[in-house]
């Protein structure tokens, strides 16, 4: 097995959105961040890839047919939704005592290891907890049968950074073994800024690239110059551009090259919210 | 199964103690002759587990149970299981209470009335059941009810007209020929139609999105 998980020209219809030959491959032992604005479509793909929705197309987990082995692949899965979803009646304990019937693996001993990490009383209420409590339930519960795969939508939201630093130490510590891989939808992009190893974003229904978070860190960049070096510009030169009050900003997908052809030094870094608003607000 | 029948009692404990209170007042009433409820208590557990409809619903649970292993099966199954498993305590509850009722009121077990009201509690209540599971898994909790409304609006015109223009000799006379079989042959039945039930809801929730 060489990927945790294959898509291949999955299509999703609804009404007032589609979902277009979304195809992407997460390699084994890997954190891939999926990123896009809202409404883009990343809950469709990961509700696709669980099977929560049906879907034309090839979804392939673990190297096996999520629709023929379904579950046997959801054994080795964690989750964490973007909604809440354990009933608000429940306590940590009921957890427990149900998934220790559901999971094969299930640890009751790592999941009350989290819940002391996280400061969670294990005989409280779920609805007496606060949004934040209720994700690190969930993402304690979604790490507590050893799986191989994190498939996770949104998980860091509602958090405050202090608790955002410690589930992405977790994370680290998780794919530590070769086997485990992540697949995170988020729109706190720093956090895939500190973790991920690719990034694969999502416009409007399709897949706009996958490529390694360096690669984009490190060879994109932006370029800040007023109108008149903006028309000196070759359009194939970069990606997208954005037309402020004073001046133009410019995405382009290699420094290096940028350099040597022209006489522009200043380029800026990029983070993943600059590339986000360019690719979906910037013109050609 | 087991873990989400487990889930399903555990989101119901709260209940327990409104039922306990509901047991001991049907007992003193029963002892004072002032009523038979024996069909109630095996229906509440029917009423009981709808309220782990409206839990799911309300807190989007359906979504994460189809994540884990064999979630859409397991998770119509065990409410069918979970539900069967309370009327069958609550009807041996009932069934423990008459008899005690019956003995302390007329110093007599009347064993072929018991067994009777029995039989026609759990009958009626998997009845209900295999009506409604379907139609709440088909239009969801909120929607079931004007469903469940319209459909008892339905049989009851629906009865009264069969009552009023067919001719149901024949059938009285079947059940006569039945004699002392028919508690097992009513019991089949309804063995049958929770069987049914539960092939159907599990068919409309294998295609339902979430």
């Amino acid at each position: 097995m060489t990927n945790a998980l294959e898509i291949k020209n999955v299509n999703k219809k609804y009404s007032d959105f589609e979902l277009r030959n979304v195809k992407f491959t997460l390699p084994k032992g890997m954190i891939m961040g999926l990123i896009g604005s809202n409404g883009a479509g990343k809950t469709t793909i990961i509700k696709s890839i669980l099977n929560i929705i049906n879907y034309t197309g090839n979804i392939k987990i673990f190297d096996l047919d999520i629709k023929e082995k379904e579950d046997e692949i959801k054994e080795e899965i964690g989750v964490v939704l973007d909604d809440m979803f354990f009933p608000e009646i429940l306590t940590p304990n009921d957890i427990d005592n149900s998934m220790k019937y559901i999971f094969k693996n299930w640890d009751s001993k790592l999941f009350n290891s989290y819940l002391t990490k996280f400061s969670l009383n294990i005989n409280n209420p779920i609805k007496t907890f606060s949004k934040g409590m209720r994700k690190k339930l969930e993402i304690a519960t979604a790490l507590s049968h050893h799986p191989k795969l994190l498939i996770l939508d949104e998980p860091t939201s509602g958090l405050d950074p202090v608790v955002r630093s410690e589930i992405l130490d977790i994370f680290r510590d998780f794919i530590q073994n070769d086997e485990c891989s992540i697949l995170f939808s988020t729109h706190i992009t720093t956090d895939l800024e500190k973790i991920a190893d690719y990034i694969t974003f999502i416009n409007d229904g399709q897949i706009v690239f996958t490529k390694t978070c360096d690669e984009l860190l490190n060879q994109y960049g932006i370029v800040k110059c007023m109108e008149k070096e903006f028309q000196k510009i070759d359009k194939k030169d970069y990606l997208k551009y954005q037309k402020n009050k004073y001046d133009y900003e410019i995405l382009i997908e290699n420094k290096k090259d940028f350099k040597k052809k022209y006489s522009i030094e200043v380029i800026d870094k990029i983070t993943l919210d600059d590339l986000m608003v360019l690719m979906i607000k910037g013109e050609k | 199964m087991i873990g989400l029948i487990k889930k399903d009692l555990a989101m119901i404990k709260g209940n327990f103690k409104f039922l306990a209170i509901f047991i001991i007042l049907y007992f003193i009433l029963g002892l004072m002759g002032k009523m038979d409820i024996s069909f109630i208590l095996p229906f509440m557990s029917v009423i009981i587990m709808i309220s782990t409809f409206s839990y799911d619903n309300y807190n989007k649970w359906d979504a994460y149970v189809i994540t884990l292993p064999n979630g859409r099966k397991n998770s119509v199954k065990s409410k069918y299981v979970a539900t069967i498993l309370l009327v069958l305590i609550l009807t041996i509850v009932t069934v423990l209470l008459s008899f005690i009722i019956a003995y302390c009121r007329y110093h007599i077990l009347d064993y072929e009335e018991i067994l009777s009201l029995t039989t026609g509690s759990i009958f009626g209540t998997l009845l209900v059941l295999s009506f409604m599971y379907p139609i709440i898994y088909k239009f969801g909790v909120e929607k079931a009810r004007i469903v469940i409304c319209s459909l008892v609006f339905g049989i009851v015109i629906l009865g009264s007209l069969i009552i009023k223009y067919i001719d149901l000799t024949g059938i009285i006379k079947i059940l006569n020929l039945m004699q002392n079989y028919w508690i097992i042959v009513i019991l089949l039945f309804a063995i049958l139609l929770v069987y049914a039930s539960y092939r159907l809801s599990l068919k409309i929730y294998l295609k339902k999105e979430f």
